[in-house]
């Protein structure tokens, strides 16, 4: 869950009344626009992005005009501008037209979560609008906050001195600063950063106007819900298959899913976080998904992992893998219950499908689980290996990886000629 | 806030030495001690670790949690615990996410002993997090969590705060010399598994959580680690995001304390770098320069050393990062090589492939065609145990109002039975509806022959059986109550006990033996169990329904276990000049098996259902057979439930006709039958009828009074209301010279009966009625029966997708219904005068009064069934569907139900003047 930019950052920086420039959305008709122009002299043209666009930002993407003809021009060109982040491309979804702020210095301003300090810290710099990396302590200062009295005032006096800041500004951002606090505290944000922010003099007076925003939210907490943005722009986040399984969300038992590889071969069941990391890196590209479904989930809720897992991907896949290690306390028998009881239904429903089923697990009520699954699977026919806690996890998921490209290769065709008949295979115990 | 400062550490630390983390002598305190999660696996912690929880909270609420070291008493609060007089040094959170902040403040606010406290809760939210990281740290309490999966110390056989080691931890957290730190509380139990592998034991595991926050991070544990006497060499399982590590090893190089314990670490999560949101633990979520990478170079930087590599184990003393948890052993062996210790005990077993269970059907290439082992003890007797299990194991529950059998489709009112719509099954015959109640699966042609041999069987009735129901009806009883009095008198009999028990011996005899479709042989421990569970001395002759069920079992080729078995217990006694032990039992018992054997294996139904299934079978034949309207005229009745073999040839459906309408019925009659009875089997859990035979069964009557419970809550409003629309057909056709009610309208025209005309009859009839009603203030106006639907309205031309499905597959058969094209005209006339503002539609319950009719008409026009005979008799084929279709709710609520669970909650109650 995360956002940049002011189309709904604005909105956010609303809840406690901080600054911002003036801005349209790219609907704004053209007079709009030229009104704009007319009392800002420029105009700063920015994609639309949902959720985040990296620790980069847009840069490259951001256009200063002076008149309306290279005002639409950059709307045109920036509407539906493919952003690159890491391994993945983002479209922009629109863009905004943003009154340009005349500013002596760009400052940046972070609230975030520190691992090292075990605190939330602000990190300050009056050499904002760059890349914040590249400069030094004594350029950019980070204090950790008190959680229970905010952000202090003397902590951003010093720091603004510390780094340098123009004695004149200093004071029109401390009085402002501090509102940010109030934003990431009271409505579950996890990080918030401003860069740049800059000082807009207004008669006699700086007014410290945020430019550009990124804001993370925790989902864990409820107070994210009370900023009131819109559910489809966090979608974007998302796929259908991951929105339909988020829907489960609740403490008891983890359906954390991240759809990695819609064409891959592997449809995963991964149980654990531990078991979420090492079995997506094994896996690779096979892996259609990654997903934890630990913490011991309850039947129902397993059964409607399942139902959904199967009805967007079990069209895709060659082996149906559940993978964890040895269960604390989640039960095997009510885990494996839901998972093959969705299995046996969605074959009566959507008819069968030929696929090799591997399992390595461990934990309590195993034997149950185990006997519970291997009977349905006789029943449906399908082919299928366990392995219990004393296999390797890795070599159970190297062990899939093999008969999935055996499955690919000619295992798959030697099932369908040879034993997908039903036959009387539920009556034949091993 | 005033920050306590611990050196070496810029913060609060209470803990010196790993050995003093979770002690024999710590005392535990469990927050939401009830709840779901800890009221499992509390019992175990205090069991393992000598009973150290000493008190529970569950706000609100007292009580005690049972476990084998005694009750543990539970509190409302924090405060009422200490009260009481409880002394604890540790507090452990099993609370929802958003209540644990406050309880960590009660419990700091209420216990000035507090050291620790262990958050087990997933999901708490960053910003309570740091909160509790504040708290705790103002007043000197170490944190362990959130999501975490708690402590545990092997030396002392304690674990305190989650389930570690699962549930049996001795058999995992073996005593030895390598403490875990772990991101993930599944890994930690694991490794601790991988490592028995070579020899290597624990002394302290802790899974720390993998939040942002982690609160008993690597800088401390190391620390504590370095202290305690007991650890030689630390394991660690570390996922993206955060820098704890890299303060930790920036601590150690910068001399802030002493360390020189090797550490075998394991970094996952590479994959996790270019993803923007977490998925499974909240914390593992890289940043610019915390993902798995940039971990993997901070150890590989402090041990100097390259990832291990199994094939050539070389590392540092400080120890050596390994690729994947399985390698941990074997890199923690070589680690201890180099600085000299030996490991914990002898190796226990290995982590190759080993395959516990397989299918044995689908050759697989050499490289993948592992040989099955036997699993791990005690996992072996599990499976040998549970191998002896058989059928479906459904989940008690409350089953008020909920139904695992039918469902009502909300939006076209059709239901469906076991996924199946009851369109769809009223072309089927009452055998194959019975079979698939029961079975919850098709069935094959042999087992609707079974379905028949046995429901005809049970139309036999005993001497002076009827007299009940003779009474019943003789008193004026409705046939609901009729059949509810025949239904009582049977109870659970003598036969369907036996039945029972036999049903239950021959399938503990092939579980325990092992037997399916593939044995060939029967051992002599099998053939010795046999004899002594049924053979007894011949004793006289059997009589002749034991005779005729013996050749059908010893004659049918079914391929199916449990027939093969009975078949070869019959030979055994006979071979031994033995007979089998209430053979006729037996016998019925052995079909019944042998009918459901295929679902149960399956698991579509539970072993209960299948021991059962004779009782079942009974009880809908004998409802059947009291269903008679007239059982002195009804010969074929008589010939039916009398003594002999009479119609054991005929299917039931057929017979099921014969009982009610004295004749054999033709083919399109007979079609018309399975509709009217299929139409009948349900609609859906929440019709009175069949929560009279859910809350019977929640009240734990047997079989019989579950349907008892059924038929009270039948009468005439609910079964007995399809008489109406007969009687108003009839105020239109009694009188006329109706003939054939099979003929088309225009048919009816060409032999001299105006049916459009009867129809404007009828609609100026009701107009007038309804003017006269209005006029006269009524505030109601009685509808036409069985037109429009609470559903099916509101359109210009309304349908009920019921009635229009089976109108148009009758006569797709060619098979007419004069009263049904009467209805149609009606619906139609009175949107054209004006009566009605659309065309509304002809529902189903309309479908079953003009098929009832057009059933009885004869009879009737010839003057041989009075209106009362006709009321019961569409009464009575209400009875003999809706009989199938509530089975399925019996034994649904059987299989999930429990104990009261239809009562209705104080909270639902009212109360009116």
């Amino acid at each position: 869950m995360q956002i940049s930019g002011l189309r709904y950052g604005a909105q956010l920086l609303g809840l406690v009344d901080f600054p911002h420039p003036e801005y349209l959305t790219g609907g704004a008709d053209n007079g709009a626009i030229q009104d704009l122009l007319d009392k800002y002299g420029k105009i700063v043209v920015k994609p639309v992005y949902f959720s985040a666009v990296g620790k980069k930002g847009k840069a490259g993407l951001v256009r200063v005009v002076d008149n309306l003809v290279d005002a639409l021009t950059a709307k045109r060109e920036l509407y539906f501008a493919n952003h690159q982040m890491g391994g993945r491309t983002v479209t922009a979804n629109g863009v905004t037209f943003e009154a340009f702020i005349p500013s002596e210095i760009e400052v940046y301003f972070s609230i975030t979560e520190s691992t090292q300090s075990r605190m939330p810290i602000f990190s300050i710099s009056p050499w904002g609008g760059v890349e914040i990396e590249s400069l030094g302590s004594d350029k950019l200062h980070t204090t950790w906050i008190d959680p229970f009295m905010g952000l202090k005032s003397f902590d951003l006096t010093n720091a603004l001195r510390d780094t340098g800041c123009p004695a004149e500004f200093i004071s029109p951002l401390v009085q402002q600063l501090p509102k940010l606090w109030q934003l990431y505290n009271s409505y579950g944000l996890s990080t918030i950063e401003i860069n740049p922010l800059r000082i807009q003099r207004v008669g006699g007076r700086y007014i410290p106007m945020a430019c550009d925003i990124k804001a993370s939210f925790d989902q864990d907490n409820p107070a994210s819900k009370r900023v009131g943005l819109p559910d489809t722009i966090f979608k974007s986040d998302t796929t259908a298959f991951e929105q339909e399984i988020n829907l489960l969300r609740t403490y008891q038992g983890q359906s954390d899913v991240l759809e990695m590889n819609p064409e891959g071969t592997i449809l995963p069941f991964m149980f654990g976080g531990g078991a979420n990391s090492a079995a997506t890196e094994t896996l690779g590209s096979r892996a259609i998904f990654a997903s934890d479904f630990g913490g011991n989930p309850p039947y129902e809720k397993m059964y409607e992992i399942a139902r959904i897992s199967f009805q967007h991907h079990l069209k895709a896949a060659n082996v149906l893998l559940l993978i964890g290690g040895k269960a604390n306390n989640t039960d095997i028998y009510v885990t494996f219950r839901g998972v093959f009881d969705a299995l046996r239904d969605h074959f009566a429903e959507f008819g069968p499908h030929p696929i090799y089923v591997v399992v390595g697990r461990g934990g309590p009520n195993l034997i149950s689980g185990m006997v519970y699954a291997r009977d349905i699977l006789d029943s449906l026919n399908l082919p299928y290996r366990f392995f219990g806690y004393d296999t390797s996890m890795i070599m159970t998921l190297e062990y899939a990886c093999r008969v999935d490209d055996w499955w690919q290769s000619d295992g798959r065709d030697k099932y369908l000629a040879e034993g997908s008949a039903p036959s009387n295979q539920a009556e034949v115990q091993s | 806030m005033k920050q306590l400062k611990s050196k070496p550490f810029p913060y609060y630390v209470g803990l010196h030495s790993l050995e003093e983390l979770v002690t024999r002598d710590s005392r535990v305190c469990v927050i939401n001690i009830l709840g779901g999660e800890s009221r499992t696996v509390t019992p175990t912690s205090h069991e393992y670790s000598d009973g150290n929880v000493v008190a529970g909270v569950q706000y609100g609420r007292s009580g005690k949690l049972e476990t084998e070291r005694g009750d543990i008493p539970v509190y409302p609060s924090v405060r009422d615990a200490m009260k009481a007089g409880h002394q604890f040094d540790v507090g452990v959170i099993y609370l929802p996410p958003l209540a644990v902040a406050q309880a960590v403040s009660e419990l700091i606010h209420c216990n000035d002993a507090l050291k620790r406290v262990i958050i087990v809760t997933e999901k708490v939210p960053t910003a309570d997090s740091r909160n509790i990281r504040v708290l705790c740290q103002e007043h000197g309490v170490d944190v362990v969590g959130c999501n975490c999966l708690g402590v545990a110390n092997a030396w002392d056989n304690v674990r305190i705060g989650g389930a570690l080691g699962g549930d049996d931890p001795a058999q995992t957290l073996k005593k030895g010399s390598v403490a875990i730190h772990s991101n993930s509380g599944n890994f930690t139990t694991t490794m601790a598994e991988y490592l028995l592998t070579e020899g290597f034991g624990l002394s302290t595991a802790v899974s720390s959580g993998k939040d942002v926050y982690i609160h008993f991070a690597l800088p401390e544990f190391l620390y504590a680690a370095q202290n305690d006497p007991r650890t030689k060499a630390v394991a660690l399982y570390v996922e993206p995001g955060g820098y704890y590590e890299k303060m930790a090893l920036d601590m150690i190089r910068e001399r802030k304390f002493g360390f020189n314990k090797p550490i075998v670490v394991c970094v996952t999560g590479r994959w996790k770098k270019d993803i923007g949101r977490s998925c499974g633990h909240a914390g593992a979520l890289a940043g610019s320069g915390d993902d798995a990478l940039s971990k993997e170079a901070w150890f590989d930087e402090y041990f100097g050393m390259p990832c291990f590599d199994p094939d050539n184990p070389q590392v540092s003393r400080r120890g050596v990062r390994v690729a994947s948890i399985q390698a941990i052993p074997a890199a923690m062996k070589a680690v201890f090589e180099a600085v000299g210790e030996e490991c914990d005990f002898e190796p226990r077993g290995d982590l190759n492939l080993k395959p516990w269970l397989g299918d044995n059907f689908l050759a697989l290439p050499a490289e993948l065609d592992l040989p099955l082992v036997t699993p791990l003890a005690p996992h072996d007797e599990a499976l040998g145990k549970i191998n002896r299990q058989v059928g479906a194991q459904f989940l008690k529950r409350n089953m008020r109002n909920i139904s695992g059998a039918s469902k009502l489709d909300p939006l076209t009112s059709v239901t469906s039975l076991h996924g199946t719509s009851i369109l769809e099954l009223s072309e089927r015959s009452i055998e194959q509806n019975v079979y698939f109640t029961l079975a919850r699966i098709e069935p094959l042609p042999e087992d609707v022959s079974t379905v028949n041999l046995l429901l005809n069987l049970f139309l036999k009735l005993e001497e002076g059986e009827i007299d009940a129901v003779r009474r019943a009806r003789a008193n004026g009883a409705t046939p609901n109550a009729v059949l509810a009095a025949g239904v009582s008198v049977v109870g659970n009999n003598a036969l369907l006990e036996e039945s029972r028990q036999q049903a239950r011996l021959i399938i503990d005899l092939i579980r325990n033996h092992g037997i399916d479709t593939q044995t060939t042989e029967f051992s002599d421990a099998f053939n010795a169990d046999a004899a002594e569970s049924w053979f007894v001395d011949r004793n006289g002759d059997m009589d002749e329904v034991t005779a005729f069920l013996l050749k059908e079992v010893q004659n049918s080729t079914k391929d199916c276990t449990a027939l093969m078995v009975c078949q070869h217990i019959l030979k055994q006694a006979a071979a031994a000049d033995k007979q089998v032990h209430h053979l006729k039992a037996f016998l019925l018992a052995a079909t019944a098996v042998c009918a459901l054997w295929r679902p149960m294996l399956r698991k579509r139904i539970s072993r209960q259902t299948v021991e059962d299934a004779v009782s079942y079978f009974y009880l809908i034949a004998r409802q059947y057979a009291y269903g008679v309207v007239d059982p002195d005229g009804n010969k074929a009745w008589q010939k039916l439930t009398g003594p002999g073999l009479s119609g054991m040839g005929e299917s039931f459906t057929q017979n099921a006709f014969r009982i009610l309408f004295s004749r054999k019925a033709g083919r399109e009659e007979l079609m018309e039958f399975r509709y009217l009875i299929g139409l009948t089997l349900s609609n859906g859990a929440g019709t009175i009828s069949a929560k009279g035979a859910k809350e019977s069964v929640s009240a734990r009557n047997n079989i019989s009074m579950a349907y008892v419970g059924y038929l009270a809550n039948t009468g005439l409003a609910h079964g007995g209301n399809g008489f109406e629309a007969v009687q108003f057909l009839m105020r239109y056709f009694a009188d006329s010279e109706l003939a054939d009610p099979n003929l088309g309208v225009a048919e009816q025209k060409a032999a001299g009966l105006d049916i459009s005309g009867l129809a404007r009859r009828a609609v100026r009839e009701y107009a007038e009625y309804k003017a006269e009603a209005k006029s006269g203030g009524a505030m109601r106006v009685k509808p036409v029966p069985c037109v429009n639907h609470p559903v099916f309205k509101g359109s210009a031309v309304n349908i009920d997708p019921r009635e229009q499905y089976v109108r148009q597959r009758l006569e797709e058969a060619g098979v007419g219904n004069t009263f049904l094209d009467f209805y149609h005209l009606l619906v139609e006339g009175m949107f054209r005068e004006g009566v009605t503002r659309n065309v509304f539609c002809v529902n189903i319950d309309a479908v079953l009064a003009c098929m009832s009719l057009k059933l009885v008409w004869k009879p009737l026009r010839d003057g041989r069934m009075t209106d009362t005979q006709i009321q019961d008799l569409v009464f009575t084929l209400f009875l003999y569907g809706r009989t199938v279709g509530v089975t399925a709710e019996i034994i649904d609520h059987r299989d999930r139900g429990t104990d009261l669970d239809c009562r209705t909650p104080l909270s639902e109650l009212g109360f009116v003047l």
